[in-house]
């Protein structure tokens, strides 16, 4: 038996070392086209900048000691699913009984924004470019406000560093978190020093001896020394579309992680997959880990589906910011604590349950939250806004209620 | 990760004040420790998640596991071993209860 598994990420390591975890004592192949072994992404725009090293996500000897071979710096080119077969980009073909499509993202660029000085933020080689020109520069011009763009305005200003950010949406990560907490991302960086732009985005740029000159839609220039390109990500379905396999936004995969192909799963930031009833494709590192367990065990003869409710954070400065669920809407929701004070959770509610919580410093919000999520609970917006009982409490009495 | 005995035992928390599920973090000594009852079992950590120091008596225990608040990591709170991410583990120091009272050794 050999089971194959394609893209060096978290998700894959996860998957292979959930194998192994489960006895499964075939072979366990990694094909990964980047140069080193799986590695967690998340510092990457974080302490890593500050001149961390590289957090691999298993120890480097964990592949021997654990007989998963890793193929690095190898290109999966091409599926033949009838004849069970990876094309590699050595040429030759491998073989599999199942195969596991964990090919990630790549960042979306705009045309022209490329070359010298000109930064996207997706490997440890894009960090370890960004990290090496920022030790230099002076002036970093961040284009997109997500979550990419806050992190690195954060370290850079840690580093000393004058951030401006072009952001053609009102506020910081509106898309993700709403206006409303996105202004509360905008006070948090504009406090700090960081130039926000809302409403704002470039459209061309020239070239000077001593750096870049940027011209947004408002006709205003801007000179930087480094531009980091951080306007979202793509995911990497070619393989999937070439061979196929239903893709969309994403491979498409059900709860239980298969795609349309028979023995062909696909998992982490690549894969569109049914969850609680709603088709949805997380960019998140915990997803795609939990996502690796759930595949193993599929894997090795369990039917599990993935129900874990989804869970994400930023660090920003001194700052925690953490979600769990997904929000119905945005603009609608619940908040304890104080907005001005910059700590608090904000909840979305949907008949009396809670479906999401977004929360600024207030870890232990998030993780009440994330017990009752996707359980029958019943709560009021008083309640949920009442700071005289503690939420973990309150949830466990409405949830004890309900059931 | 477990450290050699020294036999240097001091006074932690009265067992009364720790209810089974429950976990606390305390200063013992100059050391940050995370006393755990799991089920009438007591188990003493170093207060802090291996991934970025933050005290885990910030998080919570529920169902034998200890999860940190900030980045969700969960460790088996009778071993101290990760459950997610599986490739790292708490640092446990003995303790002991004795008339009552949970002893630590820190040292």
């Amino acid at each position: 038996m050999r089971y194959v598994l394609v893209g060096g990420g978290v998700a894959s390591a996860a998957t292979a070392a959930g194998l192994r975890k489960r006895g499964f004592d075939g072979e366990v192949v990694v094909i990964a086209d980047e140069a080193e072994p799986p590695y967690e992404r998340p510092p990457l725009s974080k302490d890593f900048l500050g001149g961390t090293e590289v957090v691999p996500a298993r120890a480097p000897s964990w592949y021997a000691d654990n007989d998963v071979e890793l193929r690095l710096g190898t290109r999966a080119t091409a599926l033949d699913l009838g004849g069970r077969t990876v094309r590699l980009t050595a040429g030759d073909d491998l073989g599999y009984d199942a195969l596991v499509l964990a090919t990630g993202l790549r960042p979306r660029r705009l045309p022209g924004f490329d070359g010298e000085r000109i930064h996207h933020l997706r490997t440890a080689a894009d960090a370890r470019g960004l990290r090496a020109e920022l030790a230099d520069a002076q002036r970093l011009v961040i284009l997109g406000a997500g979550f990419i763009g806050c992190e690195v305005a954060s370290s850079a200003v840690a580093l000393g560093k004058q951030v401006t950010i072009f952001e053609p949406e009102r506020a910081p990560l509106a898309r993700a978190l709403g206006a409303r907490i996105g202004g509360v991302l905008l006070d948090i960086h504009r406090g700090r020093g960081v130039e926000i732009r809302a409403g704002e985005y470039i459209e061309s740029m020239t070239r000077t001896a001593a750096g870049l000159v940027l011209t947004s839609n408002l006709g205003h220039t801007v000179e930087c020394d480094l531009v980091l390109v951080g306007v979202g990500a793509r995911p990497n379905v070619e393989l999937a579309v070439a061979a196929g396999i239903d893709t969309g936004d994403g491979i498409l995969v059900d709860e239980y992680g298969r795609t349309s192909a028979p023995d062909v799963y696909a998992l982490g930031d690549v894969a569109a997959q049914v969850h609680h009833g709603t088709r949805v494709r997380v960019e998140h590192h915990d997803n795609a880990l939990r996502q690796g367990r759930t595949v193993a065990a599929n894997l090795t003869g369990e039917a599990v589906p993935h129900t874990d409710a989804h869970w994400f954070w930023s660090d920003q400065y001194d700052h925690t910011l953490q979600s769990v669920g997904r929000a119905r809407d945005l603009d609608d929701l619940v908040v304890r604590g104080s907005v001005e004070e910059q700590r608090f959770a904000a909840f979305s509610l949907t008949d009396g349950r809670i479906d999401a919580v977004i929360a600024l410093n207030r870890p232990g919000d998030v993780l009440a939250v994330r017990r009752v999520l996707h359980t029958p609970h019943e709560v009021t917006a008083e309640a949920l806004r009442d700071e005289s009982v503690p939420l973990k409490q309150l949830l466990r009495t409405v949830a004890e209620e309900v059931s | 990760m477990s450290r050699a005995m020294t036999g240097r035992w001091q006074q932690a928390m009265e067992l009364d004040e720790l209810w089974e599920g429950e976990m606390t973090g305390v200063t013992v000594g100059a050391e940050k420790v995370l006393l755990v009852n799991v089920d009438g079992e007591i188990r003493a950590y170093r207060n802090r998640c291996p991934h970025q120091q933050w005290e885990l008596s910030e998080g919570d225990l529920d169902g034998g596991e200890i999860t940190c608040a900030r980045h969700l990591w969960v460790f088996d709170a009778r071993s101290g071993s990760g459950v997610n991410p599986d490739n790292c583990r708490l640092t446990d120091f003995p303790c002991r209860v004795t008339d009552g009272v949970i002893e630590v050794d820190v040292t």
